[in-house]
């Protein structure tokens, strides 16, 4: 397993008064190449837990292994670039991290950081540009004057662009418009499918992540409430009454379209997948 | 910075954190006078057994407290060393070569460490027991009496409750923005000078950006509840003195008696 969690937990501001316990005992281990959710209540230890993944959290207590790095609580860590190399996170409001004169200078910020030449970082910069869909026009341009949402894609462009093998993402699509969120999950799918990266994405909107998940994790309270398959969860009932979430409304769709007496298969995960299968079963 | 101690408000419930913020403002002022009129080792013993006992009510953990002394020890043996070079009165204590070192030196640093280790203790006492907020309502309060003179008391009040409330903004900020840049390869901590300043650019740049949209934010929401200066208004919270608080300024105001009649009687 690339990425595993080993009785890992987490306390913030320990030993003072008001010491949290932000994560409590996960054992967990995410699959490559696949998307992964991670959901649960604001405050249930989600953004704790990726913060984990590239090491800017040290465990409290237990550890975490990924790929072929090791992270102890109190550990020194030779690997620590390698591994942030690895290991691409991007933050909730990511927008806020640009500074360079330019957007392409900012995006390559990164890559020469982990040891790019020139050369190499610019190629790659301006690869992940085009694959996140920004203008070219404006690769000059200063990234304070761009818009939020382009923003955000220069932002998502400087990860991608120091081709780490695992992305992470943390409510990448909050405060976009529907269609830029659309853009944006469209952009991980391929992200996922063409290149072969192992995607998690932090979100709060269980739409997406039965549309697009292959596993999602839930949190709650700090602990580990499920983890599995993204289709078994959302179409059990007594697990989504269990967990307190609500049925996905493409799940309830297909779920009233099966009563009618048409055949769904159980993968149909997409409004488009169950229009394909429900436009073989009627009659013109 | 997460392990920022001294000034940080601890929030939990206590006889002191009840107090009202003006009695604790009054209260700490007395004290530290009484601090400052002293030269007598009996008189800081019952200071310390006071400031001790108010810093148990309080509830914040001893431990707490002597975490706060940390960024002072360097202070402390740099006193150390100026007094002992420079003072030379009093009985030889003992000599180092061609040096002596006096008593009165390390009687002098020993009563300034203690000093100002009981003037961390009651500072920590106020800011750990009362809200940013409730201080500057206290503030305002006791500069009141100012307006006649045309003192603005009520904008000192304002900037400084602004400025307090939003420390912690930034500091959450500026560890969000810390946390990406290191995911993007920046190394805060090694490095040569040129990387490093690089880092700190990396940081300062869009701290700064941030900073000024807040700014213009909270001045458009001001301005939306149409926030003027100075102008009468009314509290949701209305400080009131109980008795607690006056058995409390009586107790300080007490100490600080004693302490000046120990110049006089002992």
């Amino acid at each position: 397993m690339p990425i595993s969690f080993k009785s890992l937990s987490y306390i913030y501001s320990k030993g003072m008064p008001y010491e949290f316990r932000a994560l409590d005992n996960i054992d967990l281990d995410i699959r490559e190449g696949v998307i992964t959710a991670i959901i649960g209540e604001t405050g249930s230890g989600k953004s704790t837990l990726v913060e984990h993944l590239n090491a800017l959290l040290i465990p409290s207590d237990g550890y975490l292994t990924v790929n072929e790095f090791n992270i102890v609580p109190s550990g020194k860590m030779p690997f620590l670039k390698l591994l942030r190399k690895d290991v691409g996170l991007v933050f909730q409001f990511s927008e806020y991290q640009l500074f360079e004169e330019t957007v392409l200078k900012d995006v390559m910020f990164g890559p020469l950081n982990f040891g790019m030449n020139q050369e190499e970082a610019l190629r790659r910069s301006v690869e992940a540009l085009t694959l996140v869909g920004f203008p070219k026009e404006k690769f000059e341009a200063s990234p304070l004057e761009l818009s939020g949402g382009q923003k955000r894609r220069v932002a998502i462009a400087g990860i991608i662009a120091c081709d780490p093998k695992i992305i992470v993402l943390d409510e990448p699509t909050a405060g976009l418009d529907p269609k830029g969120a659309k853009d944006m999950v469209s952009l991980f799918v391929q992200l996922n499918k063409k290149l072969n990266k192992t995607i998690i994405i932090v979100s709060h909107d269980n739409e997406m992540v039965y549309n697009y998940c292959d596993d999602t994790v839930l949190m709650s309270h700090g602990k580990l409430a499920y983890h599995g398959s993204t289709l078994d969860l959302f179409n059990d009932r007594e697990k989504l009454e269990e967990f307190n979430l609500l049925e996905p409304d493409i799940v309830s769709f297909k779920n009233s379209l099966i009563e009618k007496g048409f055949r769904i298969s159980a993968g149909a995960r997409t409004i488009e997948m169950i229009a394909e299968e429900v436009g073989k079963q009627v009659k013109h | 910075m997460k392990n920022m101690v001294f000034g940080k408000y601890i929030p939990v419930d206590s006889f002191m954190h009840r107090l009202d913020p003006r009695a604790k403002l009054i209260g700490v002022f007395l004290l530290m006078i009484a601090l400052f009129v002293p030269d007598n080792w009996w008189v800081f013993l019952g200071l310390g057994i006071l400031i001790f006992i108010g810093l148990l009510m309080a509830k914040i953990g001893v431990k707490m407290v002597l975490q706060s002394f940390k960024p002072m020890i360097m202070m402390m043996i740099f006193l150390l060393v100026i007094n002992v070079l420079s003072v030379r009165t009093g009985d030889p204590l003992f000599v180092i070569g061609s040096f002596t070192i006096y008593s009165d030196a390390v009687f002098n640093t020993l009563f300034v460490v203690v000093r100002l280790m009981l003037m961390i203790c009651i500072t920590t006492l106020l800011t750990a027991t009362t809200k940013p907020l409730d201080l500057t309502l206290g503030i305002e309060w006791i500069l009141k009496p100012l307006n006649r003179f045309h003192f603005p008391s009520h904008e000192i009040a304002m900037m400084v409750s602004i400025a307090l409330r939003f420390i912690p903004t930034i500091i959450e900020e500026t560890m969000r923005i810390m946390n990406a840049q290191k995911s993007r390869g920046v190394d805060f901590e090694n490095g040569k000078i040129g990387e490093k300043i690089k880092a700190i650019l990396s940081l300062i740049v869009p701290l700064f950006s941030v900073a000024f949209e807040r700014a213009y934010e909270l001045a458009d929401a001001m301005e939306a509840r149409a926030y003027v200066p100075g102008a009468p208004r009314t509290r949701y919270h209305i400080l009131k003195f109980k008795m607690s608080d006056f058995i409390f300024g009586l107790v300080c105001l007490i100490a600080l008696g004693l302490s000046i009649a120990s110049r006089f009687y002992l």
